[in-house]
């Protein structure tokens, strides 16, 4: 079969993969939303007045970042929905049951989480102590003064940060496929196993991967441009 | 559900030899990711483009893509090229463990390189010229000057790069190499117990990356007097300051 061939739509894998890639896609893409949401939500706990709360989301993010995400999806996928139903049972409710994507998911955004909350801590700590003072002299409510004030200053110290995890999430999710969900990777082995071409298809997988970085790298550019457009008159 | 009390203590012998062959594979993808990036890294900065644009596309190469594929490229698009099947590269390539070491190392290669090539460039270069005045040698400049202060500015994002590839590692086990992670899978297998095993091959994870934190801490303090001098300088200044209690200290 000639190469061409080999990806054509139809009879040949084009269809599968594209389908392939859009699932991968969809993961990274909600897994970094509702993880970036959930590291965000940890960083503002671990920097709260609650100790005990503190202590556990500095408990989870450690965790989660020293053992191999691997693993992480291996448990979840599972062990996840026993865990839930073992749980749950007493409370009389329904049998839950995830389904690869979905475990796949929860982990992914348990990962970025993790990762994510650093950051954001990070971030948070970096803005200048007179700006919250400033706020509350001002008579800011601690609220309104998180979000004028602290959280917007501090999303430009984030960002950097946020678009590297992006890039690592990215590469993360082709670890799903191990729990059988139809990724990207997923799609190309068994187009690789059906015609005895692995290499074509998974350098094929490879280059749509290094494009995503690519792509990734000028979105940055142009973000960055964008949000730190009030140091452009400090450029030298 | 859970496991019986016999298969849990079955149980750890497993994981621990599984553990040796996750060390294994580290450290050797550690030593050959080094042996490959630092050439890079130099090239990097080299004075000639052609070798600065070479060692860029390396970098992006190995780095971009997730390792898995890398591997899968490796473990299963090999075997099919005849001319490797013919050649001695095949004693090699045919066995899952020596793959992982390839495709790990040269991923890792591409992180490393960077990282160095970063460090490199922080050297500060009054010292090199300093060097050059009391009549070093270009090779002695190098050797003695720029690659230890090299060396420690680059120690703290090194550390992380030595957690992801234990990490990493784990990503072997699915080209049936029978590390950590494998080991825990193949005794989920047998007593589909999702839970016990799973939960015993992170914690070995979690304690190694624990430990792994705590001695290159040490080592950096060590190998850093800048640093040690700025702690000791914070602590005596804090009581009179009134920065939160959280910022970030010298070290971090």
């Amino acid at each position: 079969m000639a190469l061409l061939d080999l990806f054509a739509f139809g009879p040949g894998w084009g269809d599968e993969l594209l389908a392939g890639f859009f699932v991968t896609l969809q993961l990274a893409l909600s897994g970094y939303a509702v993880g970036t949401l959930l590291g965000l939500l940890a960083a503002l706990g671990e920097l709260s007045r609650f100790r005990l709360l503190s202590a556990l989301l500095q408990g989870y993010a450690l965790t989660l970042r020293s053992v191999p995400e691997l693993l992480i999806i291996f448990l979840l996928y599972y062990g996840g929905a026993t865990a839930l139903n073992l749980l749950f049972q007493p409370l009389g409710l329904g049998r839950v049951e995830f389904s690869a994507f979905l475990a796949g998911l929860i982990a992914l955004s348990l990962i970025q989480g993790a990762y994510a909350s650093e950051v954001f801590r990070g971030a948070i700590t970096a803005v200048p102590h007179g700006m919250s003072e400033a706020a509350k002299s001002l008579g800011l409510s601690p609220l309104a003064a998180a979000w004028t004030v602290t959280l917007p200053l501090a999303l430009r110290y984030a960002l950097p940060g946020l678009v590297n995890l992006w890039v690592v999430l990215i590469k993360t999710t082709a670890l799903v496929s191990a729990i059988g969900v139809e990724d990207f990777v997923r799609t190309a082995a068994t187009a690789g196993q059906n015609t005895k071409q692995y290499f074509v298809f998974f350098a094929a997988v490879l280059v749509a991967y290094l494009a995503l970085s690519g792509l990734t790298m000028l979105l940055q550019a142009r973000l960055s441009r964008r949000f730190y457009r009030h140091l452009d008159g400090a450029r030298v | 559900m859970l496991m019986s009390y016999d298969s849990f203590f079955a149980m750890w012998p497993k994981l621990l030899s599984g553990f040796l062959v996750t060390l294994e594979l580290t450290l050797l993808t550690l030593a050959i990711g080094m042996a490959i990036a630092l050439p890079v890294a130099l090239a990097r900065n080299s004075r000639s483009a052609p070798l600065r644009y070479a060692a860029g596309a390396f970098i992006f190469f190995f780095r971009g893509p997730p390792v898995l594929i890398q591997l899968y490229l490796i473990y299963y698009g090999a075997p099919e090229a005849d001319w490797i099947r013919q050649s001695w590269a095949w004693v090699i390539l045919r066995d899952p463990f020596a793959c992982a070491i390839i495709a790990f190392s040269l991923n890792s290669a591409g992180f490393v390189a960077e990282i160095l090539a970063g460090a490199l460039r922080n050297v500060p270069p009054g010292e090199q010229q300093a060097a050059v005045a009391a009549g070093f040698a270009p090779s002695r400049v190098f050797w003695l000057v720029t690659l230890p202060h090299m060396a420690r500015i680059a120690l703290r994002s090194y550390g992380n790069e030595i957690v992801f590839v234990l990490k990493g590692t784990s990503v072997a086990s699915l080209v049936t190499v029978i590390d950590l992670m494998g080991a825990a899978r193949q005794i989920y297998f047998r007593t589909y117990d999702p839970f016990t095993p799973l939960i015993a091959a992170g914690c070995i994870y979690f304690v190694t990356v624990f430990l792994l934190m705590r001695v290159l801490r040490r080592v950096e303090r060590r190998l850093a007097p800048e640093l040690r001098i700025r702690a000791e300088a914070q602590v005596k200044w804090r009581p009179l300051s009134r920065t939160p209690k959280d910022a970030p200290s010298a070290g971090e």
